[in-house]
């Protein structure tokens, strides 16, 4: 058999073998076997000798296109067991993704404290400060300074919890307001603050009635402060709070620190104003009250109501949060069971 | 107050629905709703017995026939026993609907026919109380001629629509129709129109049969009477009647009811006294002397029974002389009654002091018409006109033959309210831009007397708004009348603000997303705690406060630390089957220093954890939390509290309710910041919970204490060694002060020492425990050699054994 021959057999034979083989193993082999030092290609190019010097280039190329050929093959051949392998690998370990994980649990923030949050960066976003105040106050800072004296008809609206005859728990987070202004540097700019809180009423607790709830109180005192201003900045707060839809109202009321003073009604985010059980087939729900400050309250701060207006309101944060989730029970909030709490996982 | 349409009409036209009118005067005024009475309620006539006879088959019913205003006469049998011919009656008719859903149906009593039924006033849906004592027992039997056939409702006023006119405090102007009529006129741009009450000149003579002595101006600061002679006291005419009833006032005579038909009417409660029942011809308004006994018919136990009220000093009473007439402004007294038999007449029309009067009716929880009216006000330019007409209404019904002058025992003059403005001023605070013309207008719609000079404004305010005095009532009005829903809104424009927390309020919110980061859910638990709560965990040893009048024993004290509220919640969930609960509370917590009565506020952060931190399940197994469980969480806590300080874990057994071989108490700095403990199995049995472990961290204390000043260093290049080192010591001894041991011998190049094994028992000394050390060696300058790591180890061994005489392993 001619040298030729020799090599073309070798190459059908090796790329045969490659083309056969099922296992990593045997290609490495067959690498050894065929294409290494001590190999037949090799071999059979120690016939060399015997070829014509002018056909010896031809052979040599013969020879090195035939190494690469069977080294082609096995390659090709590794990577298809290779990708084999790897397919095998990945079916044995396939599992299934509809057990159930290894809880990996946040917490969750207690409903009202994400509705006071939301309402204070609410505020914060429009330039107010946020000033949290003292639970035990005194009858100065709770009536006197809200124009509320002593027999004043607005004592009954709230019974108070007292601790002496002039310390009481706070009735309400607009004690913060004297205290506020009184501190306040107007030639820094205006006032503006939100101050929220825990708040006490001498109430039996019911479904409605809890002796201690949460309220924000909003204040901004300015030369240039206006009622109209008083209705854009609640507006403002009802449509982040209860959706950009949502229109106010403001009705006529009375609060002894704020002259005018309204109640403020937001039209039904359930219904849209067409009137349903939750509005009670009005269209509008009441959310919450506010004014002009009162001139004594800005007075009896040391603020010349002649030259600064002042604009309050005062909201529930239990009443924000029974209304948009639909809590019957303003108990539920205190009773802190775990399955009615982690309800409001991430709702704000 | 109720304000019924028909009423209403005799001061303003009135063309809208009770709904509209309703809606309107809340978006203007005052909140109020539609009132439909009656409703459901048909088939009830006027009837005219024309006949009665006894029943043959009983003793106690009588066979009548009535006129309705048929063709014919039907028959009814009635077993009232006050039925009697040529009465004017209340038929319900065959198939008529009462209230409840009773319904009359024609048919036969004892063999007798009977086709309908006459009614009392309660079985038509007036509340018995409200009914006239004489038909209680009964039925209602007209007092004057009414036509058969009638829609008894309309007779009786019983179908009146009404405004339900919710008043805040401010606003009693409008407890009064006419003070109503001006509110709701003012809302349709209709001024009312009253007639002046006048009194029949000819009857009025200069009496002095009474004398009226006041001395005490500020309490009382009017004080009017007149007296009527020979009257005759009997029922009051419909019209009158029904209009009580509606206001929720039983008709009682023609006087007492003209009295309580004034007050709603004018707002100002008028009394009636039995002249010569006084006895001494004298009134005066006085305090009560303490113990001093009073009789009132006016009480709100709702029982018929008069109550006897001990009064003390602080009480002002009318009196003639030692007797008491009635309890000023709040009730009048049975001593001087007005009854049938009365034949003399003294009315009062007076104004008492607010406060006094809420305080008295308040203590004696005599609460009423009068008394409200007087705490929140009444018009003191409208007192003499009052006692006019009550006494034209006694008069007109009763028919006096003499009729005192004014008699005034006090006076007070009621000058109308000046308020200067600039119409500048007002269109700036509302945010409008309203005509001098316009704001004019709203004015003179209110009934207000304005002058206009240029921009500044001059309004005269009528007595009858009291309520009115300063600028922003001015501003209120005028922008109320123009309309809110006409106001656009705007936001407050000025110099930019900077917002935000404060610092401390930053930090807390760190601390809180750490806890809720470790999955920790965030509970509210009330302040206000009992007795024993509160003495549970006074761990910071501070003074309790207390509420001077607590609502009830649950909520007495203010709390001293979070964990009884905490405690609670475990007890609650677990209770419901929430058997894994890891929940932590921020809140304030009251020490009040010795000789203070002002609690401190300070603000702490808590947590609970009980029940299994992880559950068993197709991968994992379950574990119940631990003690290190806790502290690795407060450990993470206390990291990100960024405090340049060591946080040092101090075993204790002083905090009672706590187990005493699992509580630390958390030092930083030589100062104490809080504990972590697991609670004494006796307390978790009182609460039946399972094994429980608390934190409680004092915030202000971490906020107020010095942070850290981050300089950055490059990560470490060179590689680090270690070493493992495990040793036998006596079980006594604290993992804490070998580990602080192994630092201090360790050498510069120690960055870190971790136990891996803590092992007591099988194979190991008695009272010894076993404890296995990894300590990493690195060189941020340079690679470490094996050399001078292994002669930093010697040291490290040598100092245990010598300290602690421990056994090297």
């Amino acid at each position: 058999m001619s040298l030729n021959d020799k090599l073309k057999d070798l190459r059908t034979s090796g790329i045969d073998d490659a083309k056969r083989a099922e296992r990593i193993q045997e290609l490495n082999d067959l690498r050894v076997n065929l294409l290494g030092k001590k190999g037949p290609i090799t071999k059979a190019l120690r016939g060399m000798k015997d070829v014509p010097v002018d056909e010896r280039p031809e052979m040599g190329t013969l020879a090195n296109n035939v190494k690469k050929d069977i080294q082609a093959a096995i390659e090709e051949k590794m990577e298809e067991l290779n990708r084999k392998i790897v397919a095998k690998k990945l079916e044995e370990e396939t599992i299934d993704v509809t057990l159930p994980a290894q809880p990996k649990k946040y917490g969750t923030r207690h409903i009202l404290n994400q509705t006071i949050e939301d309402i204070e960066e609410f505020f914060i976003g429009l330039g107010y400060r946020v000033d949290a105040g003292h639970e035990v106050e005194e009858d100065h800072y709770n009536f006197e300074r809200l124009n509320i004296p002593q027999n004043h008809p607005a004592r009954d609206m709230q019974d108070t919890f007292y601790l002496t005859d002039q310390l009481l728990m706070r009735t309400q987070t607009s004690a913060q307001e004297g205290r506020d202004m009184e501190s306040h540097d107007f030639s820094k700019g205006p006032l503006k603050v939100i101050s929220p809180g825990v708040v006490y009423r001498r109430d039996d607790d019911d479904a409605t009635h809890s002796h201690q709830f949460h309220q924000i109180e909003g204040l901004v005192v300015d030369k240039n402060v206006s009622m109209a201003d008083l209705k854009g900045t609640l507006e403002a707060l009802c449509r982040h709070v209860f959706g950009a839809e949502r229109e106010i109202r403001f009705r006529p009321s009375y609060f002894p620190f704020t002259e005018p003073s309204v109640e403020v009604d937001v039209s039904c985010f359930n219904c849209g104003g067409k009137g349903c059980r939750i509005c009670k087939y009005t269209g509008w729900i009441e959310v919450l009250g506010a004014g002009l400050s009162h001139p004594n309250v800005l007075e009896m701060s040391g603020i010349d109501s002649t030259v600064y207006s002042g604009i309050a309101f005062g909201l529930g944060p239990e009443r924000f949060a029974m209304l948009k989730y639909g809590v019957n029970d303003i108990r539920d909030f205190y009773s802190n069971d775990v399955r009615f709490l982690e309800q409001f996982k991430g709702v704000n | 107050m109720k304000i019924s349409v028909n009423w209403l009409k005799e001061y303003i036209p009135v063309t809208h629905t009770v709904e509209e009118m309703a809606n309107k005067i809340s978006l203007t005024g005052i909140e109020s709703s539609p009132v439909h009475n009656a409703e459901g309620l048909d088939k009830l006539v006027v009837g005219h017995i024309t006949s009665i006879s006894q029943h043959p088959d009983s003793d106690h019913l009588n066979i009548t026939t009535v006129d309705v205003g048929e063709d014919d006469d039907i028959q009814i049998v009635c077993g009232a026993p006050n039925v009697a011919n040529d009465q004017y009656v209340i038929v319900a008719l065959h198939g008529a609907h009462l209230p409840e859903g009773k319904r009359i149906k024609k048919g036969k009593i004892r063999g007798q026919e009977s086709n309908g039924m006459i009614c009392g006033l309660d079985e038509i849906g007036v509340p018995t109380k409200y009914v006239p004592e004489a038909y209680h027992k009964g039925i209602y039997v007209f007092p004057e001629v009414v036509t058969p056939g009638t829609d008894a409702l309309v007779a009786l006023g019983l179908s009146d629509d009404m405004v339900d006119m919710d008043i805040t405090p401010n606003r009693a102007d409008t407890l009064g129709m006419r003070g109503a009529a001006w509110e709701i006129g003012a809302t349709y741009d209709e001024k009312p129109k009253y007639t002046a009450p006048v009194i029949d000149e000819a009857k009025i003579v200069d009496s002095n049969d009474l004398a009226v002595d006041i001395e005490n101006k500020e309490l009382v600061p009017d004080f009017l009477v007149r007296t009527l002679k020979n009257v005759t006291v009997g029922e009051s005419p419909l019209w009158m009647q029904r209009r009580l009833w509606n206001q929720n006032i039983q008709p009682v005579n023609n006087v007492i009811d003209a009295a309580n038909y004034v007050m709603i009417e004018f707002g100002q409660p008028i009394q009636a006294y039995d002249l010569d029942k006084l006895q001494e011809k004298r009134i005066t308004v006085r305090n009560a002397k303490s113990g001093e006994k009073f009789s009132t018919e006016l009480n709100n136990q709702d029982d018929d029974e008069n109550t006897n009220t001990i009064l003390n000093k602080n009480d002002l009473v009318v009196a003639a002389g030692e007797q008491i007439l009635g309890l000023a402004g709040v009730a009048g007294g049975i001593s001087a009654r007005v009854t049938n038999e009365t034949k003399n007449v003294v009315l009062e029309s007076a104004v008492y002091d607010g406060a006094a009067v809420r305080k008295a009716a308040q203590r004696h929880d005599l609460r009423g018409d009068a008394s409200n009216r007087f705490e929140k006000g009444v018009d003191n330019g409208a007192v003499s006109d009052a006692l006019v007409r009550a006494t034209q209404l006694v008069d007109e019904n009763a028919h006096a033959s003499e009729i005192s002058d004014e008699l005034v025992g006090v006076g007070t003059e009621a000058k109308p309210t000046v308020i200067k403005s600039k119409i500048s001023h007002i269109n700036h605070l509302m945010g409008l831009d309203l005509t001098a013309e316009k704001i004019m207008s709203i004015f003179d719609r209110l009934g207000f007397t304005a002058e206009l000079d240029n921009d500044d404004v001059t309004v005269t305010i009528p007595t009858r708004r009291w309520d009115m005095s300063i600028e922003a009532d001015l501003v209120e009005e005028v922008i109320r009348i123009y309309g809110y829903e006409n106001l656009k809104g705007t936001l407050p424009t000025g110099m930019e603000t900077a917002g935000g927390y404060s610092p401390k309020r930053e930090f807390s919110n760190k601390l809180r997303n750490i806890l809720l980061g470790q999955g920790m859910n965030e509970v509210i638990n009330f302040s206000l705690m009992n007795k024993k709560e509160s003495e549970d965990f006074n761990v910071i040893d501070t003074n309790y406060t207390k509420l001077l009048h607590p609502m009830t024993e649950d909520h007495e004290y203010l709390r001293t630390s979070l964990i009884p509220g905490l405690v609670n919640n475990v007890a609650y969930n677990q209770a419901r089957n929430n058997n894994d609960i890891s929940i932590f509370e921020q809140a304030r917590i009251f020490d009040r220093p010795d000789g203070v009565d002002r609690p401190n506020e300070i603000e702490y952060i808590a947590g609970a954890i009980s029940g299994n931190i992880a559950l068993d399940s197709w991968n994992t197994q379950s574990k119940q939390v631990d003690f290190y469980d806790v502290k690795g969480i407060v450990e993470e806590l206390l990291s990100f509290t960024n405090i340049d300080a060591n946080f040092e874990y101090r075993a204790t057994n002083k905090i009672s309710n706590l187990h005493p071989g699992q509580t630390a108490e958390i030092i930083a700095d030589g100062q104490s910041i809080g504990f972590i403990g697991k609670l004494h199995p006796d307390y978790q049995k009182e609460h039946s919970i399972d094994e429980t472990f608390v934190f409680e961290l004092n915030v202000d204390t971490l906020f107020g204490m010095e942070k850290r000043n981050v300089q950055a260093k490059t990560a470490p290049k060179y590689p680090s060694i270690s070493r493992d080192l495990a040793i036998l010591v006596n079980k006594d001894i604290e993992s804490g002060a070998i580990v602080k041991d192994i630092f201090d011998n360790g050498g510069k190049y120690l960055i870190d020492v971790n136990i891996f094994d803590v092992y007591q028992g099988v194979n190991i000394k008695a009272n010894h425990k076993s404890l296995g050390y990894h300590l990493v060696f690195q060189n941020p300058e340079d690679t470490l050699t094996d050399d001078t790591v292994e002669k930093a180890f010697d040291v490290v061994k040598d100092s245990l054994v010598q300290k602690f005489n421990v056994e090297i392993r």
